[in-house]
């Protein structure tokens, strides 16, 4: 058996999202762009998705983790255009999608 | 009949409360309402007395709970109610009769005077008084009818309140009275110790009984010392001697009140308070010897009086002190049935004499009799009455004061022989039977007989109108004897209307119900004494109308030559023996004047000083503590302290709010890190 062979195993899968979470984590921490944020939550519910579809194909033998997944792709396309919509207000008021300047409910 | 003497009282009770609330606002400023209700309660007092002619007895009583207290053996309850015997039967009808024919006067008297509508009210307040006293069976409404009166002698002595005399005069009647009135208040709390009730019928079956002989009160024998209070109460009311100061500046008042209260009726009610507890004074020791010797020299002195007196009402209030002391004496010797009479008899002739009095000065606007004279064809009618009151007054033959006077007489007479040592006594009442009638003769001469004085007020002196006069006949027509002590010779009358010595009938049997032992005297000793006694009564008024006409009539006696031969006696009794100059330079300026400085320094300077403001200076200390606590304690610590604690918490955990969402989601999963690190370990 290929060391490298995950196509029969469900660590590949799991390293690949976790690899995707961690990145999206990273870039919703550090990035001041509001739309990188925005990425960086894509990523993390891709992660989620992935590993949805991974324990549903080994541990489940049904298709339940491929729905879910589906719903997942929708509503993040959904939070997508919410979330641009807002962006797209913030600009409008500050002149920037900086996320340090969205403090206006500070303190 | 004990139901319709309630309302005997609350028909003028009524009546002083509508002239008091609107009578300003009635037609004829109400006086009617005042008239109607006297009127009134002379209706229902009639068929009483009539009930009395006919049977020569009534008795009837009710009564009814007034105020129930938890005691400590047992509940104690004080009654009220009415007591209707013979002695209030006769009282009823007099007091009724002699108010509603003064009441009618005043409406002639009073006509067109301001505040008219009060002197109504007053004059009703005052029969509610009088008739609430007569039928009070027991001593402590009794007082407070007592008192009713004094409040209204007060009001209506100082009715001209303009007046400054009329003010003092007043003020001195309200507060001489108060002295026997506090005496008398003591007398019926000792009666409630010794009987431990204040109903007179319980009072009268308690000394039957014996009740009372042994028990001692202030170091005497109890029933002596309630005795003394009654009889101080007595002094009090009636203006007997020492107290009797008041009654002659009372004549400030307005003339119908004089015939009213200070001769008709409320003087005679603190000779009724001796009618109605005789019992107890009878039972006491040495209190009947006493009264006796205070009714007797109040006689004599007051007669004295009233020989130098000028003013016509104060002549009429000397004799009216001089007579009460007649009645009084009565009462002391045991001439308990004439005593009474001469209250109903002087009653009569007084309340006419004063009333005729009365409508002398409305006609000449004087009082002073120097001024009079002349006026018997002015004014028939008021002449001839009051010449019939004064035969009455002067005891002679045939009219009412004879009869009563005469017994009185009679009795210490006989008295006297039984006690050498009192035969002073019926002298003394003697010499003032005289006296009396000299006076009164006076008065009548000075002012209806020789030429006028003062013609100008001659001139304009008329007699005065019906409404005035009427009362006056009325008056005079019970002056004469058979009234009272019958035969009228008209046989319808003797046998329905008056039966011969009804009087006597009646006091005899109420002096059986209620115990009165009365004079105890052989018949032989009481026959003499008043055989003699009439001849001798007899004698001092002929001689005293004979020397009063010599004197004021005929002028050939001069009365100021008597005047400067007995300059010192003249002057002693022109100043009233001194008695108002010692009671206010003595005993008030001396001794009250410096108590009360006394009692405002103490006032002034323990009370005020010391008590008041020292406890304001506690209270204020107290505030001042209290105060503190408020502010630091409650406002700082416990109100602003939580105020703070919550804020500067407010503080720090806003400080968490960066307004940073990168910072937040940091604390999020550094947060659920720790969650999961500690979950799965």
């Amino acid at each position: 058996m290929n060391l490298l062979d995950f196509s029969n195993s469900i660590e590949g899968y799991l390293l690949v999202s976790s690899i995707l979470l961690t990145l999206g984590i990273f870039s919703v921490l550090t990035r001041k762009n509001a739309i990188g944020i925005l990425l960086g939550v894509e990523l993390i519910l891709n992660a989620a998705g992935i590993n949805f579809v991974a324990f549903s194909k080994f541990h489940l033998a049904a298709l339940d983790g491929q729905m879910v997944t589906l719903f997942i792709i929708l509503i993040a396309a959904a939070e997508a255009a919410v979330a641009l919509a807002i962006i797209l207000r913030f600009y409008r008021l500050k002149q920037t999608i900086d996320a340090d300047e969205a403090s206006l409910l500070r303190n | 009949m004990a139901q319709s003497c309630l309302w005997i009282v609350a028909l003028p009770l009524t009546a002083f409360v509508i002239q008091a609330l609107v009578g300003k606002r009635l037609p004829r400023h109400g006086d009617w309402v005042s008239v109607l209700a006297i009127l009134g309660s002379f209706v229902l007092a009639t068929p009483i007395f009539l009930k009395l002619l006919s049977s020569g007895h009534v008795n009837d009583s009710l009564q009814f709970n007034w105020m129930v207290m938890p005691g400590v053996q047992k509940a104690v309850t004080i009654t009220v109610g009415v007591l209707v015997n013979n002695l209030t039967a006769i009282m009823l009808f007099m007091v009724t009769l002699c108010a509603s024919l003064i009441h009618i006067f005043s409406t002639g008297y009073m006509h067109g005077e301001s505040r008219y509508h009060l002197f109504f009210a007053y004059i009703s307040l005052f029969s509610a008084g009088m008739l609430g006293l007569v039928i009070s069976d027991n001593l402590l409404t009794l007082f407070m009818c007592w008192e009713v009166m004094g409040l209204c002698s007060y009001l209506l002595i100082g009715f001209y309140y303009q007046k400054l005399s009329a003010n003092h005069a007043s003020l001195k009647a309200f507060m001489t009275t108060r002295v026997g009135d506090v005496m008398f208040f003591l007398g019926i709390c000792g009666l409630y110790y010794v009987f431990g009730t204040s109903n007179l019928t319980q009072i009268y079956e308690g000394i039957k009984s014996g009740v009372g002989s042994n028990v001692t009160l202030v170091g005497m024998p109890a029933l002596t010392f309630i005795g003394f209070m009654l009889m101080m109460g007595t002094i009090g009311k009636s203006a007997q001697f020492p107290l009797q100061v008041w009654l002659p500046d009372a004549m400030e008042g307005p003339t119908p009140v004089s015939a009213l209260i200070h001769a008709a009726t409320m003087v005679a009610a603190g000779v009724f308070l001796l009618v109605r507890t005789y019992p107890v004074l009878e039972a006491a020791q040495i209190v009947l010897p006493v009264v006796a010797t205070v009714g007797a020299l109040t006689a004599f002195l007051a007669a004295c009086i009233a020989l130098v007196q000028v003013d016509i009402k104060k002549v009429l209030a000397y004799s009216t002190i001089s007579q009460l002391g007649f009645m009084v004496l009565g009462m002391g010797v045991g001439s308990f049935a004439p005593g009474f009479m001469h209250v109903i008899t002087h009653a009569c002739f007084k309340a006419c004499l004063f009333l005729a009095s009365g409508s002398v000065i409305h006609a000449v606007h004087t009082q002073d009799m120097r001024e009079m004279g002349g006026l018997r064809s002015k004014m028939p009618i008021t002449f001839l009455t009051m010449f019939i009151a004064t035969l009455a007054i002067a005891g002679v033959p045939g009219f009412s004061g004879f009869v009563s006077k005469d017994r009185i007489l009679g009795d210490a007479l006989a008295y006297g022989m039984t006690h050498p040592t009192l035969m002073w006594i019926p002298i003394l009442g003697f010499i003032t039977a005289g006296l009396t009638a000299f006076y009164m003769f006076r008065l009548i001469f000075m002012t209806f007989f020789g030429h006028a004085r003062d013609e100008h007020k001659h001139h304009h002196a008329h007699e005065s109108p019906i409404t005035m006069t009427f009362p006056l006949m009325v008056l005079a027509g019970l002056s004469f004897a058979i009234v009272f002590a019958g035969p009228t010779g008209i046989h319808s009358i003797d046998a329905n209307l008056l039966p011969v010595h009804w009087f006597d009938h009646a006091l005899e049997n109420v002096k059986t119900e209620m115990g009165v032992k009365g004079l105890h005297v052989s018949e032989e000793v009481e026959h003499h004494a008043h055989s003699l006694a009439m001849v001798i009564s007899l004698v001092v008024a002929g001689l005293g109308i004979f020397l009063s006409a010599l004197t004021y009539l005929k002028k050939v006696i001069s009365a100021e030559a008597f005047e400067k031969a007995l300059k010192p006696i003249h002057t002693l009794l022109w100043n009233k023996y001194y008695f108002d100059d010692f009671y206010i330079k003595g005993i008030i300026q001396k001794l009250f004047l410096p108590l009360t400085v006394v009692m405002a320094k103490f006032d002034d300077k323990v009370v005020d000083r010391i008590l008041v403001d020292g406890w304001a200076r506690v209270a204020m200390v107290l505030k001042s503590i209290i105060g503190k606590f408020d502010d630091v304690v409650v406002d700082k610590v416990a109100v602003d302290g939580s105020g703070t604690v919550v804020a500067a918490g407010g503080w720090v955990l806003r400080q968490l709010q960066t307004g940073k969402v990168q910072q937040y989601l940091i604390l999020t999963f550094i947060v659920f890190g720790m969650l999961l690190f500690y979950m799965t370990r």
